[in-house]
């Protein structure tokens, strides 16, 4: 119905990408209003000047707050009713993960989490149930990831009986029938398959092992690998779906047009025998914290390199975690306001899309550079990215720049309540993540705490340059600058 | 490449009927105000009071359609270009920047002709003009507010910041809290009424590295600009919205900003806000801001109409990938009653586990990992799309010819009464949940309205309700024929041999300019 090949001015990975945690940005939900202090800065331009003289007034927003409970067999809800429409939604997070799995059998976690909806029910099979929940316009989808699973239901009001049943039976009695399981291998082979048509699916999964060790699982894609997913058996699925879905391992994000009493009874009823039980998590290694310098290339018969560069980062629970957030607003994740974009793509017109991300997770995470350049300067593209990273660590950020970044976060504010369920999610995810609960509620008061020492001292701790791995995916042939004046190249073959 | 939220979006009950009624089976309308001003700028309103926010949106009648060859993706180079400021925006001081900017202009100029100009390019006329080039090149550096819009908007709690080009319009998107409206009314009257091209030369390298991203390098990208430029052999929709690599590369400043003029005027251009506002207020408040603005003639329509199709086309690229495949057949363009059925069609093929095309090819046969049937209304007459990516070892043959099965069955069995209605229900629970996005219906809004009417929203249901299991027959059978397709097919490239590749104007090792 639409047109879809549509040239927008900004890059849409930067959201959708490996970049950032979905609520990474989660703003505070207290009933409280903040005033944003007004800009510091001398406006530069006549139309900033301008614009410092308007009046803006306060923005009067409470958002809505969710209710949490816990039902007796152990699952977690946060209830939020919305009666403006007639929609009913559930988003839920289950404690598992392809970090659970077994490295010979790499890809059962998601394997597990894609048929557990695409195979049916013990008493629904799949073509029955895709009937009847599209008939309803209705869906359930169930997916596992590296570091958790989810659920999602989406029902009109006048058929949360009927999709909450078939959403219930998935989570509980999946029937994994090997016509479904053979199916799915045989998708996820040929996507394995094709990740070299994209030089950036190349680069981003190299990346990963170049970070990690070959035994952890952070190095490997969640997808497996075209040995391990033929090692995966109808049992193994069986026995991990087994192990992580039990209620007391879930966490619920409910929201729309309900009853909050009546929507507990009716989730009591449809999970009635769905008993609590003591999980054993295997144990993951810790990541092993190495830093060295090194270079990577991988040839592509293409005319445009693609580079990653970067360390190990830090994980989701750093006690650092905003005056990070806040110092790589201000190198590279910031958009065209920040260093590394501002240089690479506004000031030289080296790429299109530039920029630097934290990547967290519950062990340590992934910081990096990504940029997309002609090979003719590739050279010169990384040497800035180096240039930036120096640059943050030694030289104070001058005020206005902090400013910035923080009156960005605390004014995108109201953007995160935007619907009942976005609400509803982003607790779930908290909790799913282990942050203080009150998380929200102290959110702006964390973005406001942070100083400009703080900046410069996270730069300095988090940021290592002379440690910085750099892997680029292109043709060296034609670059400005060999590879190997950023050390040693370690060239990588593809298959 | 999800059809989904495409197809789904496009209708909608008022709120206030929806609320105090609690049915939807009311008049399914969307309670858009309107207001024209005298220079003919439309303004286009939603109330939707839940979250003190607005999303907005300015859209330009003009897209790649309007473009020539010799400048095609000039709209799309020109949307980069509203994102450099203005006289008053992202400059120290507009006064001693425009000397140097002018400055620079003929600097490039001259430089070009120098350099085309054969053998008697004269090397050291060159390298004094190209040193001159980078001192005032480096003053205005100086001068520039980098990225003020931009800034200014985040800072304020600019959200979904972004601008888009396609065939037929022009989009430029901004949700803010409702309470900083001036702000945006200040800046986006200012952009319409007193842009400046600066940063031009260095932004028309990043859009050539869009292009390198996007289609160069993407074997979907490069399939579908191959597609279009075979399936159209007259109409502009044949050229790339990106714009071709020589034409990107080569579009002068003079050129945009004539392009400017005819295109960026108020009598063609639409606002759209949805949100927290009082409709009476905003009226005051855009009658203030763009109220002065001065209409320009009204642009032309293309007059080049596509020509019928007189038998299949195809075309095969070589690139480093896994195969694919595209089929592309022409359709009328919006307005047209057929296209409810195609609606209808696309949706039957391709939504869903229990779409025709899912359950064929890729859960029965298991022949492809991707299979996609998408209509495209256009402004002027567009393609009907199927997208489809084998699985190995099975081969595009395969998957052409199941697709050919799947559309040959629709020519002589109606779809089923279920089908259909669960197509109905679907569009109808999509415009429901889509009444939540205020960011979502401004984009349908504004964008129905760049084709036609926004008022196309209102009617879409009940167009639909009216589509039956025979004209979906009827349709495919009238559009979704033989003579009336190309097939456009991407194979693996063997061997690399380099020798491909075209050449590049830029220097290795001077990557600041390219001329």
């Amino acid at each position: 119905m639409h047109k879809i090949f549509v040239f927008p001015v900004v890059f849409i990975a930067y959201v959708l990408s490996l970049t950032y945690s979905s609520n990474l940005y989660a703003q505070p939900q207290g009933g409280h209003e903040r005033v944003v202090a007004p800009s510091i800065g001398k406006p530069e331009s006549e139309g900033a000047k301008i614009v410092s003289g308007f009046k803006f007034k306060p923005l009067n927003f409470v958002p809505p707050k969710a209710d949490r409970v816990v039902v007796e067999n152990g699952m977690i809800l946060y209830l939020l009713e919305d009666h403006d429409l007639p929609i009913f939604n559930i988003t839920a997070r289950i404690r598992t993960g392809a970090i659970y799995e077994p490295q010979e059998k790499a890809g059962l976690a998601s394997l597990t989490g894609y048929v557990m909806r695409s195979g049916g029910t013990v008493s629904m099979p799949d073509d029955k149930m895709n009937e009847e929940l599209e008939f309803m316009a209705a869906s359930v989808e169930t997916s596992i990831d590296r570091e958790s699973g989810s659920a999602n239901l989406s029902t009109l009001k006048k058929d949360i009986d009927k999709s909450l049943k078939i959403f219930a039976d998935v989570l509980m009695n999946p029937a994994f029938p090997e016509d479904k399981i053979r199916m799915r291998k045989d998708e996820v082979i040929e996507s394995i398959r094709r990740e070299n048509d994209n030089p950036a699916q190349i680069a981003q999964r190299e990346f990963r092992k170049i970070m990690y060790d070959s035994k952890h699982p952070y190095s490997r894609k969640v997808e497996g690998t075209l040995e391990s997913i033929e090692k995966i058996a109808r049992d193994d699925m069986i026995a991990f779906h087994k192990k992580y879905f039990r209620p007391n391992n879930i966490i619920l994000g409910i929201s729309g047009d309900f009853n909050k009493d009546e929507i507990i009874k009716k989730l009591n009823t449809v999970f009635a025998g769905w008993k609590k039980e003591e999980i054993q998590f295997p144990e993951v290694p810790k990541v092993d914290r190495r830093f060295e310098k090194a270079v990577f290339y991988a040839y592509k018969d293409i005319n445009q390199a693609n580079v990653i560069m970067g360390h190990l980062g830090i994980h989701r629970k750093n006690p650092d975690y905003f005056p990070v957030m806040i110092m790589n607003f201000i190198l590279g994740g910031g958009s065209f306001t920040a260093r590394i974009p501002g240089r690479i793509r506004s000031d030289e017109g080296l790429a299109y899309s530039a920029y630097s991300a934290f990547q967290t997770s519950r062990d340590i995470g992934m910081f990096f550079v990504s940029c997309q350049t002609k090979l003719e300067s590739t050279n010169r593209a990384i040497s800035i990215a180096l240039e930036e990273l120096e640059k943050i660590r030694k030289t104070p950020i001058n005020k206005e720049e902090l400013t910035q970044a923080k009156e960005t976060f605390m004014n995108q504010f109201v953007f995160r309540f935007t619907t009942s369920a976005s609400i509803v999610g982003q607790k779930a995810d908290i909790e799913y993540e282990e942050l203080p609960l009150n998380y929200l509620e102290t959110y702006l008061d964390n973005v406001q705490a942070v100083t400009h020492e703080d900046v410069q001292r996270v730069a300095r701790k988090y940021l290592h340059p002379d440690e910085v791995k750099i892997l680029v995916v292109g043709d060296k042939e034609k670059f400005d600058k060999p590879l190997d004046s950023f050390g040693k190249v370690n060239v990588i073959e593809l298959q | 490449m999800k059809k989904k939220t495409l197809l789904s979006i496009l209708s909608f009950i008022t709120f206030s009927v929806f609320l105090t009624s609690g049915i939807f089976a009311d008049p399914l309308k969307l309670d858009v105000k309107e207001y024209v001003l005298k220079n003919g700028l439309k303004l286009l309103m939603l109330e939707k009071h839940d979250v003190p926010i607005v999303c907005l949106r300015i859209n330009y009648k003009v897209g790649s359609v309007d473009e020539r060859p010799g400048i095609t993706g000039v709209s799309h180079l020109f949307e980069h270009m509203m994102f450099k400021g203005t006289k008053i925006f992202g400059t120290k001081d507009y006064n001693a920047e425009k000397p140097l900017l002018d400055r620079e202009d003929e600097l490039v100029v001259k430089i070009s002709a120098e350099k085309n100009s054969g053998n008697a390019a004269d090397k050291k006329k060159i390298e004094s003009l190209e040193k001159e080039l980078e001192e005032v090149r480096k003053k205005l550096r100086d001068l520039v507010v980098k990225d003020e819009v931009f800034s200014l908007y985040l800072r304020h709690g600019g959200s979904g910041l972004n601008a888009a080009t396609a065939t037929d319009g022009t989009y430029y998107f901004c949700d803010l809290p409702v309470n900083k409206l001036e702000l945006w009314a200040f800046l986006e009257s200012d952009r319409m009424k007193n842009l400046v091209l600066r940063e031009f030369y260095s932004e028309r390298d990043v859009v050539m590295e869009e292009r390198r991203l996007r289609t160069e390098n993407s074997p979907f990208g490069l399939l579908v600009e191959q597609l279009n430029a075979v399936t159209f052999i007259a109409h502009p929709y044949r050229w790339p919205t990106i714009g071709w690599r020589s034409d990107i590369q080569n579009i002068t400043k003079a050129e945009i900003a004539e392009y400017f003029k005819k295109y960026y005027a108020p009598n063609n251009a639409v606002i759209v806000a949805v949100g927290d506002f009082n409709p009476a207020d905003m009226i005051k408040l855009v009658e203030q801001y763009f109220g002065e603005i001065p209409s320009q003639s009204a642009p032309p329509r293309v007059k080049t109409v596509e020509p019928e199709q007189k038998g299949e086309r195809r075309v095969e690229i070589e690139f480093d990938s896994n195969p694919y495949i595209a089929i592309s057949y022409h359709i009328p363009e919006v307005g047209h009653p057929d296209l409810y059925a195609l609606d209808v069609l696309s949706s039957l093929l391709s939504d869903g586990r229990t779409s025709r095309l899912y359950k064929s090819m890729i859960e029965e046969k298991r022949i492809a990992v991707m299979a996609h049937a998408y209509d495209q209304i256009g402004k002027y007459p567009d393609t009907f799309t199927f997208i489809a990516a084998p699985r190995a070892p099975h081969t595009v043959a395969e998957v052409e010819s199941a697709i050919y099965d799947e559309i040959e069955k629709l020519k002589n069995t109606p779809p089923s009464d279920w089908e259909l209605q669960k197509i109905k229900n679907q569009l109808e629970a999509d415009f429901i949940r889509d009444l939540n996005s205020a960011a979502g219906l401004a984009n349908e809004i504004g964008h129905f309205e760049v084709l036609s009417d926004w008022r196309y929203i209102n009617t879409f249901m009940d167009k639909i309700a009216q589509v039956t299991a025979d004209d979906v027959m009827r349709v495919t059978k009238k559009y979704l024929t033989k003579s009336n397709r190309t097939v456009a097919i991407l194979v693996k490239k063997e061997n690399n041999n380099k020798t491909k590749e075209t050449k590049e104007n830029s220097k290795p090792g001077k990557s600041t300019v390219t001329y």
